[in-house]
């Protein structure tokens, strides 16, 4: 099965380009692909129900964080 | 192995094109919805992108939009077949009012996802297709060239005027 | 997991990590350690401890937020 390996690929990928962004604004769609990607390897290593819940809480913990670096580096620059 | 690469990329442009409507349709590129997704716009557009695309990538960013819906309906599916993949959708609502978002986006993603991954896994792709298929969709559009994908994006929400 | 797995998300970490020290800017801090967690995350979950990542996936971004209230009060 190639999904996970790939998806892991994808994951070193946005992860490196993260962390080499310069802007902060810009960073932040990476680390939305970097959350993509862990969330679905969390459900492609290990096929149980509660995968489904253990992706999703991840998945909206990431997004709700990127939106909070967001919202805070908004409202920082608009001083 | 290569048959199962082009069985992943099929399922990428089909999951490509599934939340890309839904998110045109839901009118994401418009403006921002949070404060957070308006700054990732316009740091988009600094670096030579366009503004309508850049709301919606920013969209994407700060709250689970139907790009997440069709992950984790893929998730479900692969989990648990149709029932997991509304228990996915109704997970991805909660997600969406948890980030301040007050929007169906994400939730009808998620809802016509379930039934597109699951009518795919009658004719021969598996639902761990469409989980590595999304993530290589979102790759496109957030991960390579935010330039040139809010561009793209830009051009198909002006279709949508 | 196999050993290619592992060393990819614990490259994954290691970045983080060593970004998270290295860069100097506040959000590239918090982004940083933000990747850290999502390296960890694949190995709570390979040995089977779901509710373990549950746990830390819902208190990491948590944590997060508490941070960028103090960093808005220091720069404010």
């Amino acid at each position: 099965m190639i999904a996970l390996p790939l998806v892991a690929v994808v994951a070193v990928v946005a992860a490196l380009r993260a962390t080499f962004e310069r802007n902060t604004a810009r960073k932040l769609p990476y680390v939305n692909v970097l959350n993509f990607a862990i969330a679905a390897s969390i459900v492609l290593l290990r096929d149980h129900p509660l995968s489904l819940v253990a992706a999703a809480a991840y998945f909206v913990g990431s997004t709700l964080e990127a939106n909070a670096i967001a919202s805070t580096y908004a409202g920082a620059r608009n001083q | 192995m290569l048959g199962e690469l082009l069985y992943i990329l099929a399922a990428a442009i089909i999951t490509w094109l599934l939340f890309v409507s839904v998110d045109i349709f839901f009118r994401l590129p418009e403006k921002g919805g949070v404060s957070g997704a308006s700054a990732v716009a316009r740091d988009i557009q600094a670096a030579g992108g366009d503004i309508a695309g850049g709301n919606m990538m920013g969209n994407i960013v700060c709250s689970p939009d139907a790009s997440a819906g069709t992950l984790l309906a893929a998730c479900g599916v692969y989990v648990a077949g149709i029932p997991g993949g509304l228990i996915a959708a109704a997970l991805v609502f909660i997600g969406n009012r948890i980030c301040h978002d007050p929007g169906y986006a994400g939730t009808t993603g998620a809802l016509l996802a379930t039934f597109v991954v699951y009518g795919f896994t009658q004719v021969g792709f598996t639902a761990t297709n469409f989980i590595a298929g999304t993530v290589i969709a979102i790759l496109s559009i957030q991960g390579i060239s935010h330039v040139h994908a809010s561009r793209l994006l830009a051009r198909l929400w002006r279709v949508r005027q | 997991m196999i050993p290619a797995l592992e060393i990819m998300f614990g490259f994954i970490a290691l970045v983080g990590g060593v970004s998270a020290a290295l860069i100097l800017d506040y959000y590239g801090k918090l982004i940083s350690l933000g990747i850290l967690v999502a390296g960890v995350i694949p190995f709570i979950v390979d040995r089977g401890y779901l509710d373990v990542a549950i746990t830390v996936s819902l208190i990491a971004p948590i944590a997060t937020i508490f941070v960028l209230r103090v960093v808005r009060r220091a720069d404010a």
